[in-house]
């Protein structure tokens, strides 16, 4: 209620400070700029009450920020200039406005810069401001009014400079001439600074810092042409730079005014926020909801796992937060429920956040235990890839040892025998030929069960030469027809073809008819259909696993003769 | 006969050479890796080069590799492919593309010298060569409703012998019947398959080949 009362107070002082300004301009519009036209006078009052009244209610809205009296100082600051006017009679008012006539463009460069927080976002902002602090308030505005007389400068009806020290007529010409130089300098880099910051401010902000930075130009523009003079007199150049920044400066409050627009929008946005929640979106489907609700179409919504802290998707799976985005933490009881990455300064306005953070309460918290869930299934199904694979690659290994260390093995000692056998022929000792013979043949046996074995193990043929090949051989040695529909001669990664493969392996190892196996790249997946009359002999948990492990699916569709046919889907990347 | 032996396990390739120079035949060369194959090739232009399928480095099929790329660049070195492998793939890699002066044994048949200098001839006189064992198993695999149960025992038996890569000749030594016999029995063959009559011979041996695989 204070605050009111403050704010009021103020308000009403800055309507009084509008008028007084705006009469001693046409008491002698001479002087200034706003007394020369009823549209300047106009100008006058709208740019400063504009700021004066926008730094108020933001004040009020939000009295922690300096935004707020930043503005409305600035706004008082804009009538001082007209001050400098001998028909204002009052020494002590004649004086202000000499010592402070440019305080106006750095109250308003550090008031955008600091839009809407209050805060500076750079140390670099910070230098550059102090510069335009002390250029506009001691070097334009104390230290020469300490040794400027205007009566002794040729200004009769002048009030007094209550700050006059002695005159040095030249010193303060001198410095108002640096302050001008300097003044280009500040007042352009401090445009430039509003012109970085609003290449990445989201849009209200945006449209406060352009205006901002026009302004400053504006006040560039009005150094640059009084460089040579020392001081910014009222040619018609002069005064159409003076309108210029008026209307930058209503700009100014205008973008303000739309960013409290946006707010209430967003407000009753989070009243929709309710509703639309009321009817429990889809996994993934807050993020369209917040998205729409804040206006940034690439809005991210990750949620923080318990144990590890890791962000996730609403699906489990992980992500990692843009470069270069804003981030906002969604908190609920000192504990973050779910990150949001957004276009920076799009929820500065804590009481918003808060706002979604309530109304969303029950719909994040659900999807992030959603998420959680769904990162720990991911989690699950990844090991048991990893395990299937493990023992795949192992049966691989087998295989090979079988094939190319025992069996060549065999092969090499039944060469050896045979080369002995010739010997022994050779050297007319006849009798053991016949042992040797059979040890022969038993090695031959020998070596042909190593090779089935070895076989039975990995077929080598579907890492060799893929599903196609391996399916095909399979029909060779299978004890049914198999009767081949289709399939795929591209080669798909180990897992997706020795799962596919198993399949068929399994379908055939039990069947006691004929199997049709169709395979066939669908997009996005393989699918291995076999129709079998056995379906009901399948090992259906081994086959989901093996599946499952791969994201796959094992669906068993019966017909109408009886038959069943097994179908496999494997998700992968086509 | 001249032959080059390229095989990775040097028990295996001295002792084979041995064997064979045991049974007059001419070895001129000895390889341990695909690369040292060719070059032996490349200096001493064999009849036949025995080549395995495993090789380094990876040992699945640089051998086979090796054995097409001999039959493109030296059209008359004939090749004979040693291997572990069953499947009918492997082979029809090799016979399919070359057909003639080419075989395929399995690894086994290195200890069975008549089989195996008797294919290494065949080859030399241009025939192909396909290890019976494979073939059994490619006319003996379940099939549905088939033609091929129309075919009598002796048809079987000599449409085995076909796929095997033997000429009419060959298959009256194997069967000790009359060339007449021989001719009649492969043209009743065919007529069951539905296999066009084709005189050519490799030409006969890929299309019994692909109607047992298909």
């Amino acid at each position: 209620m204070r605050r009111w009362t403050i704010a009021v107070g103020v308000a009403a002082l800055g309507v009084a400070a509008g008028l007084f300004t705006l009469g001693v301009a046409r008491d002698d519009p001479g002087y200034g700029f706003a007394g020369s036209s009823d549209a300047s006078g106009a100008a006058l009052l709208a740019a400063g009450w504009a700021l004066i009244g926008c730094g108020l209610a933001s004040w009020v809205r939000r009295p922690a920020s300096a935004f707020g009296p930043l503005l409305a100082a600035a706004g008082f600051a804009w009538f001082l200039p007209e001050w400098n006017n001998p028909a204002i009679g009052s020494a002590p008012a004649f004086t202000l406005g000499l010592a402070l006539y440019a305080a106006c463009p750095p109250l308003v460069a550090h008031a955008v810069l600091a839009y809407p927080g209050g805060r500076l976002g750079s140390r670099i902002e910070a230098g550059v401001l102090a510069v335009a602090y002390t250029g506009g308030l001691l070097v334009l505005g104390v230290l020469p009014a300490l040794v400027f007389d205007p009566q002794a400068e040729g200004c009769g009806q002048c009030p007094a400079n209550l700050l006059l020290v002695s005159d040095q007529g030249g010193v303060a010409e001198d410095l108002y001439r640096a302050g001008m130089y300097a003044g280009l300098g500040w007042a352009l880099a401090l445009s430039l600074l509003a012109v970085v910051k609003l290449t990445r401010a989201s849009r209200p902000r945006r449209s406060v810092l352009a205006a901002g930075a026009a302004y400053l130009v504006l006040v560039a523009a009005s150094f640059a042409v009084s460089l040579d003079r020392g001081f910014v007199s009222n040619g018609t150049l002069e005064r159409r730079l003076w309108l210029g920044q008026a209307v930058a400066l209503v700009a100014v409050a205008l973008g303000i005014v739309w960013s409290w627009v946006r707010a209430r929008r967003a407000r009753s946005a989070v009243a929709r926020l309710v509703v639309e929640l009321a009817q429990s979106p889809p996994p993934g489907g807050l993020r369209e909801v917040l998205s729409g609700i804040v206006g940034d179409p690439e809005l991210l919504l990750a949620y923080p796992l318990r144990e590890t802290g890791n962000l996730v998707d609403a699906h489990g799976r992980p992500v990692e937060l843009p470069a270069g985005r804003e981030t906002t933490s969604l908190m609920r009881d000192g504990r973050p429920v779910a990150v949001l990455a957004h276009k920076s300064g799009l929820l500065d306005d804590e009481q918003l956040v808060e706002d979604v953070t309530s109304a969303a309460r029950l719909a994040l918290e659900n999807e992030r235990l959603q998420a959680e869930i769904q990162a720990r299934l991911e989690e699950l199904r990844a090991s048991r890839a990893r395990i299937v694979e493990a023992g795949d690659a192992e049966r691989k290994r087998l295989e090979r040892d079988l094939h190319d260390g025992a069996q060549q093995r065999l092969v090499g000692l039944s060469l050896s025998l045979r080369l002995l056998r010739s010997q022994l022929a050779d050297g007319g000792d006849g009798e053991a030929l016949p042992q040797l013979a059979a040890a022969e043949t038993e090695l031959r046996n020998a070596t042909v069960e190593l090779r089935e074995l070895a076989h039975g193990i990995f077929p080598a043929v579907l890492a060799d030469e893929g599903l196609a090949a391996a399916v095909e051989a399979l029909a060779e040695e299978a004890r049914v027809p198999i009767r081949i529909r289709s399939l795929p001669e591209r080669r798909y990664d180990a897992p997706i073809e020795t799962a596919a493969y198993t399949v068929v392996a399994e379908a055939a190892r039990i069947a006691t008819s004929t199997l049709v196996v169709a395979a066939k790249a669908s997009p996005g997946a393989l699918v291995v259909e076999v129709e079998t009359q056995d379906g009901d002999a399948l090992d259906v948990a081994a086959l989901e696993d093996r599946l499952g492990a791969l994201d796959g699916r094992l669906v068993l569709v019966r017909t109408d003769n009886g038959r069943v046919t097994i179908r496999a889907e494997l998700p992968c990347a086509s | 006969m001249r032959v080059v032996i390229a095989d990775d396990e040097t028990l295996l390739r001295e002792g084979l050479a041995r064997l064979l120079a045991d049974a007059g035949l001419d070895v001129v060369g000895k390889a341990g890796t695909a690369e040292e194959l060719m070059r032996r090739v490349e200096l001493t232009r064999p009849d036949v080069a025995i080549v395995d399928i495993r090789m380094p480095p990876t040992h699945t099929d640089e051998g086979l590799v090796a054995a097409q790329e001999i039959r493109r660049s030296h059209p008359s070195v004939g090749v004979l492919v040693l291997s572990h492998y069953v499947e009918s793939r492997y082979a029809m890699r090799l016979l399919e593309e070359h057909p003639e002066r080419s075989g395929y044994l399995l690894k086994e048949r290195v200890s069975d010298l008549a089989v195996l200098v008797d294919a290494l001839e065949r080859i030399a006189d241009g025939e192909c060569v396909l290890d019976p064992t494979i073939v059994s198993r490619l006319v003996r695999r379940p099939r549905e409703e088939s033609p091929l149960d129309e075919l009598t025992e002796r048809e079987r038996e000599v449409l085995a012998l076909i796929a095997e890569g033997h000429s009419n000749d060959g298959i009256c030594k194997q069967l000790f019947l009359s060339p007449k016999t021989v001719e009649t029995h492969v043209r009743h063959i065919l007529l069951k398959l539905g296999i066009g009559e084709t005189h050519e011979y490799h030409r006969r041996v890929l299309a019994v080949l692909a109607y047992l695989r298909g």
